[in-house]
């Protein structure tokens, strides 16, 4: 059993400044779910990344979970 | 047993570690008390075919008393000679990644063991040896991915949660089942052959779309090669190394 938003929240938290603000919402769809991971403006940066670095890693290891539980997700930062 | 008037002793026994530590107990000394010299490394051989003893010589450092030894607080850091089986202490860096590793496994639903261990084979030349924590378990090709992006990606979130947590750069590295260590061996076979190749042909060889840091690799292992010189061409995924003749 993977928990997939468990995952979004615990990597995001170890990277920003403020693990208070980041607030992950799970919006299941038919065939796919959503997360969407909100933090503090001042940490945005620090999820993303240079050129989208941060996000797309945190993106590929949430597939695995998903594969795992044979979902399809999405990752948005918001 | 009074230590005081023993130069120097020599201990064999199957391995560097057993023998230090048969030498420590005749002794009655602790390691950080002791210089240690391995003589012989020693062989494990084959069904005990062809073993040999390994050879350590121990000298007692000179001091008067054991009680100022008691004082003398931070453990000698392991000298070069060191056997690679002694067990390394704990450090922060490696508690906080194990922490953080084993975290993002559960979470992202593997079973899995984290083996720490140092890859000296990683680095070239004297560069330090890099913190590995090893992933072993079965069915783990889902963590490595396609070109290991998984794996990268993996290493890349973890070195920076290790990082942050620290508060300094902690270059530490994520295998699997210790792919990078094979990957890294067989890219410079690799690199070998096709500068043969290379050279013989007198034509250039462009080689498979690698990351960074296998082509890294590549250009490390002919970077002092006589007869051919490397050069990475293509952008991004694409990015090839390709050997050319000199």
């Amino acid at each position: 059993m993977s928990s997939m938003k468990e995952l979004v929240e615990y990597m995001a938290k170890a990277v920003v400044n403020d693990p208070d603000s980041v607030i992950v919402r799970e919006i299941e769809g038919s065939n796919s779910t959503i997360f969407e991971l909100s933090v503090t403006p001042d940490d945005m940066g620090r999820v993303i990344g240079k050129q989208g670095r941060v996000a797309n890693a945190m993106r590929t290891l949430l597939r695995v979970a998903a594969v795992k539980e044979g979902k399809r997700v999405t990752l948005e930062i918001v | 047993m009074s230590n005081q008037n023993v130069k120097s002793l020599d201990v064999s026994a199957k391995t560097v570690d057993e023998a230090i530590e048969q030498g420590l107990a005749q002794l009655q000394l602790r390691r950080d008390q002791v210089d240690i010299e391995v003589i012989k490394e020693g062989k494990r051989g084959v069904f005990g075919i062809g073993a040999e003893d390994a050879v350590v010589r121990l000298t007692p450092r000179s001091r008067p008393s054991a009680e100022q030894a008691e004082q003398k607080a931070p453990p000698q850091p392991p000298a070069d000679n060191q056997p690679a089986e002694a067990p390394p202490a704990t450090t922060p860096v490696e508690e906080v990644a194990r922490r953080h590793l084993g975290a993002l496994l559960r979470y992202m639903g593997i079973k899995a063991e984290i083996k720490v261990k140092s890859a000296p084979e990683l680095v070239e030349g004297n560069e330090e040896a890099p913190l590995v924590l090893d992933i072993t378990g079965r069915d783990l090709g889902i963590l490595i991915g396609r070109q290991s992006q998984t794996l990268r990606a993996l290493q890349y979130i973890l070195r920076l949660m290790v990082s942050k947590e620290m508060g300094s750069w902690q270059p530490v590295i994520v295998d699997v089942e210790s792919y990078r260590i094979r990957r890294h061996q067989s890219l410079r076979r690799l690199a070998e052959r096709m500068a043969e190749r290379a050279v013989a042909n007198k034509r250039r060889v462009v080689l498979e779309a690698m990351p960074a840091y296998e082509r890294r690799i590549i250009h490390l292992a002919l970077k002092d090669h006589p007869a051919v010189y490397t050069k990475s061409v293509g952008s991004d995924e694409n990015r090839k190394v390709t050997i050319i003749p000199k």
